[in-house]
């Protein structure tokens, strides 16, 4: 993400020479070793487990996985909430940044505070405060009850809309900021210059404005999607069971069944679909300006 | 940009990345309810030290050693510590440090890596057969008086140190008046309007109270006919609010979001009188069952650890716990206090009790989980 580009600002000139680079480059090194004992390793060694528990699996594991209607249907719910999640995110994301994009810079503050507060908080207790809002006996329905304008608690939970609202709300920054990043680079001169041509406003958000945000919203997609495939706390609370979503069923086996195997392959399925989604996404956008938009002009 | 945006926007990016890592894992872990006003002498262990020295009165314990104890954590814990772990280190000089988190996976995942680091656990009654013999050491029965143990609740690997029940619970203020007498009520929407809590769990008695209900005998669930529960559960679905875990069966029916619900005897009794919710226990057709204590293999303290264990399952000692939480002994001859009496499960028990074959659940696991999880999520 941007963070390395962020100390540099006074100095970013000379940032960018490669014999600074060279020399700072030492700094990377923790990290590096970081992600190779931790995360990669790790990630080799669930993959190989995959193919060899039980011994000699082979690609049993992956062929329980794929005749198993459950398992099956399942992955589907994750791509297809995953996938309603970001919409919902862009439709509000979208106009949010915008808002941000187009206000004094200190309302523009203001705005960056409301979609990050929540943020602050830790996603269960979010979670758990959506439940409380929306069940049977929750705020909303205990309201419109006392006012006599329902008379049957509205289904809010244990449904997809449920798992939707909790959703979108945890991973809205994670459209908004990138978009906004976006936005802010776009130089406010382009639409001057289409409207001192004749354009309307709209004409000059439609043909001006809004391709050049592309990136952002593309930047903005492709994160929230991939981390909505990765929900599993949400969904088991704010949904059915018919919203199960992948990683509910990879920590089912690991934890509940012991069948390792059968987790470690759910686990490297949702990881190549995954990079699946990712390499078909490259082919719309950079990746590079999704994950390392560090070139913002400050 | 202002020298403040660019302040907020930094903040902005440290805090998307720590959100990243938050959004991912963990599992939910509801509050457990805090106990009420308990008695504070734990009564069970002070058997007069001049008897034979046995193991249920003066074990041979190694005074200094320390065990660790894992089991399920909150209320439940915290009376198996004032009943057992307590009174045990004051009788032996035995230390015990604690885990809150038992799980089957961690006890594989110990004996697998070699760093055995529990050395007596809790375990549900999914866990401890001859399947997990690998994970598990083989109880020492020149020590545990096996014959005292409610049969069916011993084997090999594990033994019993608590019973409870998986009961139907509701709400008294939501019945009109009439009291469920049984699963068939539980499936009875007319009758009882309103949604149902269950367990989601396919071996946590789904099947065995929707076979009940349609009339299978309690005697008679096994092998569970599973198509056939699935038909009577499907008459429910929509209605049914899964739980994961004990402390959410208990604000689900405190709540009052359900009207009813299969939960753990101890859960419902807390919801009653520690959070003085309307809440009863219909005990007919409740499922007898046990949390059982078992030895992950390799443990380097393991003499020490049967040493406890057999002390736990004493006459004596077994039903401490009891006093805290209404979760009760598991040796015939133990004598739970009088006024705990009604609220445990083995003192309920009559000709509609259903028991768990914790065999064959286990043996078929794989199977049964499979077609919960196809039923539950369509």
């Amino acid at each position: 993400m941007a963070v390395q580009g962020r100390p540099a600002a006074r100095t970013g000139r000379r940032w960018r020479s490669g014999l600074r680079i060279n020399r700072w480059a030492w700094l990377a090194f923790p990290t590096i070793v970081l992600l190779v004992v931790f995360f990669l390793a790790p990630l080799v060694l669930m993959a190989i487990r995959s193919v060899t528990d039980p011994p000699n699996a082979g690609l049993s594991n992956y062929q329980t996985f794929f005749v198993s209607e459950a398992d099956v249907r399942v992955l589907g719910n994750t791509f297809y909430i995953a996938a309603i999640s970001t919409v919902v995110c862009l439709v509000i994301g979208y106009p949010y940044a915008y808002l941000m994009h187009v206000v004094r810079p200190r309302i523009a503050g203001l705005l960056l505070i409301a979609v990050l507060v929540p943020f602050w908080s830790s996603l269960l207790v979010r979670t758990f405060a959506w439940e409380v809002i929306l069940r049977d006996t929750g705020v909303i329905n205990s309201l419109l009850m006392s006012w006599g304008i329902i008379s049957q608690p509205l289904a809010l939970i244990r449904n997809t809309l449920g798992v939707i609202l909790g959703m979108s709300q945890i991973l809205l920054p994670f459209m908004v900021l990138p978009l906004y990043a976006v936005m802010r680079r776009i130089d406010p001169d382009y639409t001057q210059a289409a409207a001192n041509l004749g354009a309307s406003p709209a004409k000059a958000f439609r043909r001006v404005f809004l391709p050049l945000s592309l990136p952002g919203v593309a930047a903005g997609t492709l994160l929230v999607f991939v981390l909505a495939l990765g929900f599993y706390i949400t969904p088991t609370i704010l949904g059915s069971p018919r919203e199960t979503m992948i990683s509910r069923f990879i920590a089912d086996q690991i934890q509940q069944r012991l069948d390792w195997g059968l987790g470690t392959a759910m686990a490297v399925i949702l990881m190549i679909l995954t990079f699946v989604a990712l390499a078909l996404a490259s082919r719309a956008v950079r990746l590079r300006d999704v994950f390392g938009s560090a070139e913002d002009g400050a | 940009m202002k020298p403040w945006s660019r302040t907020i926007f930094s903040t902005v990016v440290v805090s998307l990345l720590v959100g990243a890592c938050s959004s991912g894992g963990g599992t939910p872990v509801p509050g457990t309810a805090s106990p009420a006003t308990q008695p504070s002498v734990p009564a069970a262990s002070q058997a007069p030290a001049s008897a034979a020295a046995d193991v249920c009165t003066a074990p041979n314990a190694k005074s200094g050693t320390t065990l660790t104890f894992a089991s399920y954590g909150g209320v439940y814990q915290k009376a198996q510590r004032q009943g057992w772990l307590d009174p045990y280190s004051k009788l032996t000089g035995v230390k015990f440090t604690e885990s809150e988190d038992s799980a089957n996976a961690t006890i594989k995942a110990q004996v697998e890596s070699g760093q055995v680091t529990w050395d007596v656990v809790d375990v549900g009654n999914d866990f401890g057969l001859d399947s997990n013999s690998n994970v598990l050491e083989p109880l020492d029965f020149s020590l545990i008086h096996k014959d005292e143990i409610l049969p069916g609740f011993v084997g090999t690997y594990r033994v019993a140190d608590i019973t409870y029940g998986v009961v139907l619970a509701y709400r008294t203020d939501k019945t009109n008046g009439q009291t469920p007498q049984g699963w068939a009520d539980f499936f009875d929407l007319t009758k009882f309007p309103g949604k149902r809590g269950m367990y989601d769990y396919s071996a946590g008695g789904i099947f065995e109270i929707a076979l009940m209900a349609d009339g299978v005998a309690p005697k008679s669930l096994y092998p569970l006919d599973i198509p056939r529960a699935i038909k009577k559960l499907d008459t429910i679905k929509d209605k049914l609010v899964f739980w994961p875990g004990g402390a959410k069966s208990q604000e689900l029916i405190g709540s009052g979001e359900v009207t009813m619900s299969l939960m753990w005897n101890g859960r419902a009794w807390s919801a009653k009188n520690l959070d003085n919710k309307p809440v009863a226990i219909q005990w007919n057709q409740q499922i007898l069952t046990a949390d059982y204590l078992v030895v992950p293999k390799g443990t380097p303290n393991k003499d020490e650890a049967m040493k406890f264990i057999a002390w736990a399952t004493c006459a004596q000692n077994n039903a401490a716990p009891s006093q805290f939480i209404p979760y009760g002994p598991t040796n015939k001859n133990s004598k739970p206090q009088a006024d705990k009496v009604p609220d445990l499960a083995v003192s309920n028990v009559n000709d509609t009790t259903a028991y768990f074959d914790d065999k064959y659940l286990i043996d078929n696991a794989k199977s049964i989980d499979d077609q919960y999880n196809a039923w539950k999520t369509k």
